[in-house]
């Protein structure tokens, strides 16, 4: 089972985009777990994480992630983030991690 | 009345385009830090870009409710509000920042100038 970590500032925004991405993997059959924390606790959440995605607001934040965690670190694209379009955001998950 | 789903659309709308900017301008500073002024330019620009998008969603609220539709609060636009100031914020500390940034590379480089010229004569 896949694990998946949003972050944003607080976690907040992103754990609306969570809700729309759980439905889409529901209906896709994807075995994962999909959840939202604030960037402040991204070495906590990260460490064990098979990917993290980073709302618009933390994108700053993608260099310094990329090198701190061993797992792929992607930054949400903002049209997607804005739409809360959970199955787009699902389909990228899915082609970065080749499954 | 604006429904909440309604609402709901454009805080995201909000906090994508003005977290955006927020990020570019946070971005153009380390460019700038970096040396690298184009780039930060560039940055800021682009950020000053996102961040008009994002305060004409919220601009369309207030005139909405000044021509007299209500529109109830909700906890997610009082984030987005929350997140257009930041960016608004960050914007004018980038621009500061590289002004200080480019200021300091400027005397740098007068320093190695005249430190060169002292060697040579």
């Amino acid at each position: 089972m896949k694990k998946i970590v949003l972050l944003c500032s607080a976690g907040m925004s992103t754990s609306l985009l969570v809700n729309k991405m759980r439905g889409a993997a529901k209906k896709q059959g994807y075995e994962c777990s999909i959840d939202a924390y604030p960037i402040r606790s991204a070495s906590e959440h990260g460490k064990d994480a098979d990917i993290v995605l980073l709302g618009p607001q933390v994108r700053f934040q993608l260099r310094k992630l990329t090198q701190d965690l061993s797992c792929p670190v992607e930054a949400i694209d903002p049209m997607t983030y804005g739409r809360m379009d959970g199955e787009a955001l699902l389909k990228k998950v899915r082609e970065v991690l080749g499954d | 009345m604006t429904s909440f789903e309604e609402l709901s659309e454009l805080s995201f709308e909000i906090i994508a385009a003005v977290g955006t900017a927020r990020s570019d301008y946070i971005e153009a500073i380390q460019e700038a830090k970096a040396g690298h002024f184009d780039e930060a330019h560039r940055l800021v620009d682009a950020g000053a870009e996102e961040y008009l998008k994002g305060h004409h969603a919220h601009l369309n609220l207030i005139q909405q409710e000044a021509a007299g539709e209500r529109t109830d609060m909700c906890l997610l636009l009082t984030h987005a509000e929350d997140q257009l100031m930041s960016a608004e914020g960050f914007g004018i500390l980038a621009d500061e920042f590289i002004d200080l940034y480019e200021r300091l590379s400027k005397d740098e480089k007068s320093q190695q100038g005249e430190m060169i010229e002292e060697r040579t004569a």
